[in-house]
């Protein structure tokens, strides 16, 4: 555990990216709260109020998730490829640490401590521009960008959403840790190319297009899994106006989440892909 | 004495290429060994299998232990250093010592921060703001406060000017080497090592040419310098390899009776370097 623990902070001194990039971000939207046009509607029906406040810290959750997902992304094709690449694996394998315990803080690191990261700065970053906007706008405390219920809603959502994307993702983890311990170079060439071949030699030869679907699903399909999109009780565009579900638990669907074969059988290949990447890092030490 | 080390037909293939083919290779605890080989010669390849980081065929046994499936308990009681440039460019010396001293339980942190207190390495430096010598230093800083009972060295001066050589071998000698260690190392400078040693294996092309005690050399193995006149006797004597020296010709003799060839000239105990040489263009192994 002792060890674990120590793995996940060496990715922080390697990847200092991790807490910086989120610091840069969310400074660039401080200045933006600061200097920048802000306006605030004049919303009287509580349904707006509750939903206005809602998707401003959704919006800033996204904001940082998306970005910190493109990190994620290359973070797990590089960190099993760079040591190879300048030869310290020769001095981190001189250490007695498994390589599952290796790959494994990785995997961590990219799964859950950069979501955690994000959700965090997101929170800071959007207490700090709703309390600038506030004072330009001389708006009272309790507008609509206070709204204490909201706020610890969000948190049950951003929890649910590390959850949940942690278990959906991991075949993409496992196969972007599998490329990075198993390529020699262009790690982000190798990353897309056999999927690519994939499918046009099934829309050539096949004429059908599971892989396509099966990997377009897998990259955006976790919002359809994982929340109500359905039913009077979720979130419903009418006309002009949105409107939130009215408590985050009718937004997030766990059950659902946890009954989709979707869920369970690309777990059990991001499994897979992890042990043999495992595997390859246990044989391979340079490039 | 107990082997430390023991592997029998110990081969391994890239592809058509063989590495190593079938090298057998006993080492006892206690000892430092020279692993000697011209480059390609499977020195490296060799050290990997035996520290567990390459797949290899054939049976290996280091520390009782198997080394590629059992690599991480093997750490515990073996280290080594894989040429010296490889500390991350990242990481910081203070860094680097409290890693290892959390992960490793055999590691002394006194002993390498007493290391370094005597070299002008501030804890807050990256490795990439160190010289090579520097970064040296703060490798076998590390791996010297490791009580381990097998320390391995991959050409561990590889690309080091004579100075940072001169350190490295001094600091491997005064402050680590006791009869309790056993010590392997590779290169290619025979010279540097030679006085270090108390084994010699060669290795070329994959095979174990040599491998023999230091005191054992010096009996089975005899230069005589001949001079011209005597030079056709010299060779009835079938000498494994001859070198032209000075307008001498020097025979080299394996497991030959010294009394038999004083007649022929001077003899001599090769040095390691020249015996070296003698082996791998001789031939006959």
């Amino acid at each position: 555990m002792n060890t674990n623990m120590w793995l996940i902070r060496r990715e922080f001194w390697e990847n200092r990216a991790i807490w910086l990039l989120p610091a840069v971000f969310g400074a660039m939207l401080i200045v933006a709260a600061l200097f920048g046009h802000v306006q605030l509607p004049a919303l009287t029906s509580p349904n707006e109020i509750h939903t206005f406040g809602a998707a401003f810290l959704v919006a800033f959750g996204l904001m940082f998730y998306t970005v910190m997902s493109v990190y994620a992304t290359w973070y797990l094709l590089d960190c099993l490829y760079a040591d190879r690449k300048d030869r310290s694996i020769l001095f981190w394998k001189s250490l007695p640490i498994s390589d599952t315990d290796t790959v494994i803080s990785k995997l961590i690191v990219a799964l859950i401590v950069i979501p955690v990261v994000s959700f965090v700065a997101a929170d800071i970053t959007a207490l700090l521009a709703a309390f600038i906007v506030s004072i330009r706008l001389r708006a009272s405390i309790g507008s609509t960008l206070w709204q204490p219920d909201v706020w610890l809603q969000m948190q049950v959502l951003w929890i649910y959403t590390v959850f949940t994307a942690a278990i959906w993702y991991l075949p993409v983890a496992g196969w972007l840790m599998l490329v990075s311990a198993w390529a020699k170079r262009a790690v982000i060439l190798w990353s897309f190319l056999p999927p690519l071949v994939l499918y046009i030699i099934e829309r050539w030869f096949l004429g059908t297009n599971v892989v396509g679907r099966v990997i377009s699903r897998r990259l955006t399909g976790l919002p359809a899994v994982a929340l109500n999109t359905s039913g009077g009780k979720s979130w419903h565009v009418d006309g002009d106006t949105l409107t939130l579900p009215s408590s985050v638990f009718h937004f997030i669907n766990p059950s659902g989440f946890f009954a989709s074969p979707q869920v369970w059988i690309g777990a059990a290949v991001g499994v897979a892909l992890i042990i043999a990447a495992i595997q390859l890092r246990m044989r391979r030490s340079e490039i | 004495m107990a082997l430390l080390i023991e592997a029998r037909d110990l081969t391994k293939k890239y592809g058509a290429h063989v590495a190593l083919d079938r090298a057998n290779l006993k080492i006892e605890a206690g000892r430092i060994v020279g692993l000697i080989g011209p480059n390609g010669a499977g020195k490296t390849t060799a050290l990997r299998a035996i520290l567990g980081l390459t797949s290899y065929e054939g049976q290996l046994t280091v520390l009782g232990r198997e080394p590629l499936r059992q690599r991480t308990s093997l750490m515990q009681d073996a280290c080594f250093i894989a040429d010296v440039a490889v500390l991350p460019a990242w990481l910081r010396v203070d860094q680097a010592i409290d890693f290892v001293a959390a992960v490793h339980p055999r590691f002394r942190r006194d002993r390498a921060t007493g290391f370094l207190a005597k070299t002008q390495i501030l804890g807050h430096r990256r490795m990439r703001e160190l010289s090579k010598g520097m970064k040296t230093q703060v490798h076998l800083a590390l791996t010297m406060a490791i009580d381990a009972k097998l320390f391995v060295l991959d050409e561990p001066t590889l690309g080091l000017d004579i100075l940072a050589r001169r350190t490295f071998y001094d600091a491997l000698v005064n402050d680590y080497m006791d009869e309790t260690r056993t010590i392997l190392i590779t290169t290619h400078q025979v010279e540097e090592v030679e006085n270090l040693l108390t084994d010699l294996i060669f290795i070329d092309k994959g095979r174990i040419v040599l491998d023999s005690s230091l005191e054992d050399v010096a009996t089975r193995f005899v230069a005589v310098a001949v001079a011209a006149d005597r030079l056709d006797a010299g060779r009835a004597a079938k000498p494994f390899y001859e070198r032209q020296i000075l307008g001498k010709s020097e025979l080299y003799f394996e497991n030959a009776d010294r009394e038999k060839l004083a007649p022929f000239g001077e003899l001599r105990t090769p040095s390691v370097a020249d015996l070296f040489v003698a082996k791998l263009s001789g031939g006959a192994a």
